[in-house]
């Protein structure tokens, strides 16, 4: 094993995701999740995929699949994840307030 | 994993809203998993980390260690993103948390969407330029 290659790609790679987007989404799911361990799970068999699927096409990726089209229906899932949660957040915050109001008058 | 046995105060959970979903935890972690899957998986698809991994395998000649040593590296940083989210639920309002984590998601679904618009159709200054 070449421990020095081995850690050249682990550091590499690591730094590269670091506050990458994909990292920003596993946060934000995970923050709104109950299920941390399945998106744990989801989120790492994605990565490795991906990149397995990325190193087999040799970096032309975008010749043998439509990466763009897939990444605008990704955008597309963002989008409807992202909403939901907005509406969640405001109805709950207005379940809240007439909770707490109902408190108050009773 | 831990999660498949849920505590009953996360399977009572006001601010989960959703009390009728408690009755099937398995089906719960299954949605969370493929949600996480997809999104990812299709986000990352042609990104830089599949770059960098490509190009130290061009170079070194060793393919399937480089690919452990990016699988462990990716295993990690999505780690760090777990334990970033949960660490953010515990110390902020799940209501406000929710709604940064909503207008976050929509801001990368508008960043994704302009990178993959434009690179369908380049505009007319990047043609000029090219």
């Amino acid at each position: 094993m070449d421990l020095a290659l081995l850690a050249s790609t682990f550091v590499t790679v690591f730094l590269a995701e670091l506050g990458d987007k994909t990292q920003l989404a596993i946060v934000t799911i995970s923050g709104t999740s109950t299920r941390p361990g399945a998106v744990f799970a989801g989120s790492s068999l994605a990565l490795v995929l991906a990149s397995l699927l990325g190193a087999a096409a040799g970096g032309s990726l975008s010749a043998v699949i439509p990466t763009d089209a897939l990444q605008l229906a990704a955008s597309a899932g963002f989008l409807i994840l992202g909403l939901r949660l907005i509406i969640k957040a405001s109805a709950g915050e207005a379940e809240a307030r007439a909770a707490a109001e109902g408190e108050q008058a009773g | 994993m831990s999660s498949e046995s849920p505590t009953q105060a996360e399977a009572t959970d006001p601010a989960n809203g959703e009390p009728e979903l408690a009755d099937q935890p398995r089906r719960v972690w299954i949605t969370a998993f493929l949600t996480t899957f997809t999104t990812v998986f299709l986000a990352e698809l042609g990104d830089k980390t599949q770059l960098a991994a490509l190009l130290l395998s061009a170079q070194s000649g060793r393919p399937v260690l480089v690919f452990v040593g990016a699988s462990l590296a990716l295993i990690c940083s999505s780690l760090v993103g777990v334990i970033l989210g949960r660490w953010l639920a515990r110390v902020m309002p799940a209501h406000q948390l929710e709604r940064l984590a909503g207008l976050l998601m929509v801001g990368l679904s508008l960043w994704l969407g302009r990178q993959a618009v434009v690179h369908l159709t380049p505009l007319p200054s990047d043609l000029l330029q090219g």
